[in-house]
């Protein structure tokens, strides 16, 4: 692979990065704030920070206990 | 003001609510009193209109044909449940907007109210940090904000402590000058404390029904209640054999004889004792309390 | 109307108080722009994985734009269509199974705003993660591959956007039906899974089937012109959503809130 075609690979992923960044920044944020998640909240924690893009979507769609 | 007829209510072909009809006047404060599962949460669901009766009416005087009864009521379930992401003032003003307020009315109730229930310093907090008696005072705001004609309290303090529960009692007396109170309890005393007037349910009927004074009276007779140093048996019989003394029981504290003609019985228990040399430790006059009568209407 | 503003505005404050707001248009956009990206890569990445002998040539025909956009919509169709059950399914249900219900129903308010407001407020958040997860991909699809009219990606979103308000409007139905919110999605996605059966088996004769509305917006980008059995999809899966929604009335109010 051609060094510039790392380069435009990079550059057009980059949003990609922003947006996964975005969204767990988001997800650990709402884990700040929620009092009762399903399951240890520790637990989340670690799926919203190792499981990439899914664990934040995962903890927003079934970690809270919302009413 | 408020009326309801033959009002019944089937679960599974299983009557939870047979056949009760009584009326609330304006400004009045009823108990509800029932054992648990006598049909009270049913009764109260079906006044807010959340149930729907198998037969009976509900009207209210003074309703403009075909409206929404909703608009006259308030009602505040056992277990309130709000959204815990919304502030209790959000929450308010919410409810309030529902019920045909305008925004800035709404605003300037929810204010109110927050003070008068005295969670103002909480309203804007998150309703998921507040405690039980906190929720409790906020589900009575909410049922008070667009001022019904009357609000409905499902067992308002059974699930406080003792402190809660006064200062709910408290605020509930207050509500007297604004509205017509209806709250159900399994309670006897906190019926006493804040009611005018009793409907007493069980097993789906109402059995009994008054005000206090009128229900005192019909249930209520004297009593005198005896202790001695000593007790022996023979007292029991010297005493059923006076005049004017009805029937004569033991227990533990002493002796209770229900009585007649109090004047009567009083003069004689005394001769009696001071004849005999008896060691009286206690005597004292005093009535059947409510708790005798809800028990015998009960069991009947 | 005034009760009907009322209960949309807080819905909408619950979706920014929850985050929908900025992680569902965030996942759209992922789903959109995945395949899209996955595909203009992949001889790049089986390149630099070195996985081809030398010599081998490994052929992977052009793909024309539109059916990369394409394929944007059919992730849509599956993860983003989960997504929206998953969020819709405690709409109705889960206030009622919480008790919140009661709270809001002994109020003066209409079952039928009640329900035709969150269905809206719905719609739009889930519209909006999707327009904006298209125009994502439309981007991408321009720059990688080949350009694609605006009008087409316009009358693609459009006419896609009919099947998503039939997925709110199906499970939203079933949330008045159902008091559990898990048992709604589930009828919900056997719903779609059955209806998604019938149109492979009969879709000669089910032309106007709701689930074919993506194979018509495929003929529209090839033929430039909306054809009659787009009109006539689009039109069915209206009605339907519409019917859905009064038989959600219809429901709601002959269920007790017990």
């Amino acid at each position: 692979m051609e060094l510039a075609e790392v380069g435009e690979l990079l550059e057009l992923l980059l949003p990609l990065f922003i947006l996964q960044f975005i969204l767990m920044i988001a997800a650990l944020i709402a884990w700040v704030k929620t009092d009762q998640t399903k399951g240890p909240k520790w637990v989340w924690l670690l799926i919203i920070i190792l499981a990439n893009l899914v664990g934040p979507i995962l903890f927003f769609i079934i970690g809270r206990r919302q009413d | 003001m408020f009326h309801v007829q033959n009002l019944t209510k089937k679960f599974d072909r299983t009557a939870v609510v047979k056949d009760i009809s009584f009326s609330l006047e304006k400004g009045n404060c009823v108990a509800l009193l029932g054992a648990n599962g006598a049909g009270k949460t049913t009764t109260l669901r079906m006044l807010s209109g959340l149930l729907k009766p198998n037969g009976g009416s509900i009207t209210f005087e003074g309703a403009e044909p075909g409206a929404d009864i909703r608009s006259y009521i308030g009602y505040l379930p056992q277990y309130p449940v709000f959204h815990s992401w919304m502030t209790g003032k959000e929450f308010l003003v919410y409810v309030g907007q529902l019920a045909h307020l305008t925004k800035q009315e709404a605003t300037e109730r929810a204010e109110y109210y927050l003070e008068r229930v005295g969670i103002a310093n909480v309203g804007n907090q998150k309703v998921g940090k507040y405690s039980g008696g906190m929720k409790q005072r906020l589900g009575i705001a909410q049922a008070m904000i667009h001022k019904p004609k009357m609000i409905m309290l499902d067992e308002p303090v059974s699930s406080l402590d003792p402190i809660g529960r006064r200062e709910v009692l408290t605020l509930m007396e207050e509500l007297k000058e604004d509205t017509t109170v209806l709250f159900s309890t399994h309670i006897l005393t906190d019926a006493e404390e804040i009611s005018d007037a009793l409907l007493v349910m069980h097993h789906g009927e109402i059995l009994e029904q008054g005000s206090l004074a009128s229900l005192r009276d019909k249930y209520q007779s004297a009593k005198i209640e005896l202790a001695f140093k000593t007790f022996e048996e023979e007292q029991l019989e010297a005493l059923k054999a006076l005049p004017g003394i009805g029937e004569v029981t033991a227990n533990r504290d002493g002796i209770i004889c229900l009585v007649d003609d109090t004047e009567q019985a009083r003069q004689a228990i005394l001769t009696k004792v001071t004849q005999e040399n008896w060691a009286l430790t206690d005597f004292s006059v005093s009535k059947t309390t409510l708790e005798d009568m809800f028990m015998e209407v009960v069991n009947k | 109307m005034k009760q009907f503003m009322t209960i949309m505005r807080k819905e909408f404050l619950e979706y920014w108080r929850n985050f929908s707001w900025i992680w569902v248009p965030v996942v759209f956009i992922f789903l959109s722009i995945m395949d899209p990206l996955t595909t203009y890569y992949m001889p790049i990445i089986l390149d630099s994985v070195g996985g081809l002998p030398e010599g081998a040539v490994f052929e992977i025909p052009e793909l024309p734009a539109p059916e990369v956009l394409m394929m944007s919509l059919s992730e849509i169709s599956m993860f983003g269509v989960l997504i929206i059950i998953l969020l819709t399914m405690g709409t109705i249900a889960g206030e009622r199974k919480s008790g919140i219900a009661e709270l809001v129903l002994v109020k003066p308010v209409k079952y039928p705003i009640y329900i035709t407001a969150k269905w809206l407020a719905k719609i739009k958040l889930f519209l909006t993660a999707f327009i904006i997860g298209m125009l994502v991909s439309w981007y991408y699809v321009n720059l990688l591959f080949d350009t694609i009219p605006f009008t087409d990606w316009l009358l693609t979103v459009i006419f896609y956007s009919f099947w998503l308000v039939f997925v709110v409007s199906l499970t939203i139905f079933y949330s008045t039906l159902l008091k559990n919110p898990g048992l709604v999605a589930a009828v919900s996605v056997g719903t779609l899974i059955g209806m998604s059966i019938i149109n492979s088996i009969f879709s000669h004769h089910l032309t106007w089937f709701p689930n074919s509305l993506s194979s018509h917006i495929l003929e529209l980008h090839k033929s430039g012109s909306i054809p009659s059995e787009l009109w006539g999809t689009a039109f069915v899966t209206i009605v339907l959503s519409i019917g859905l929604l009064f038989l959600s009335f219809f429901t709601f109010q002959k269920k007790e809130l017990a």
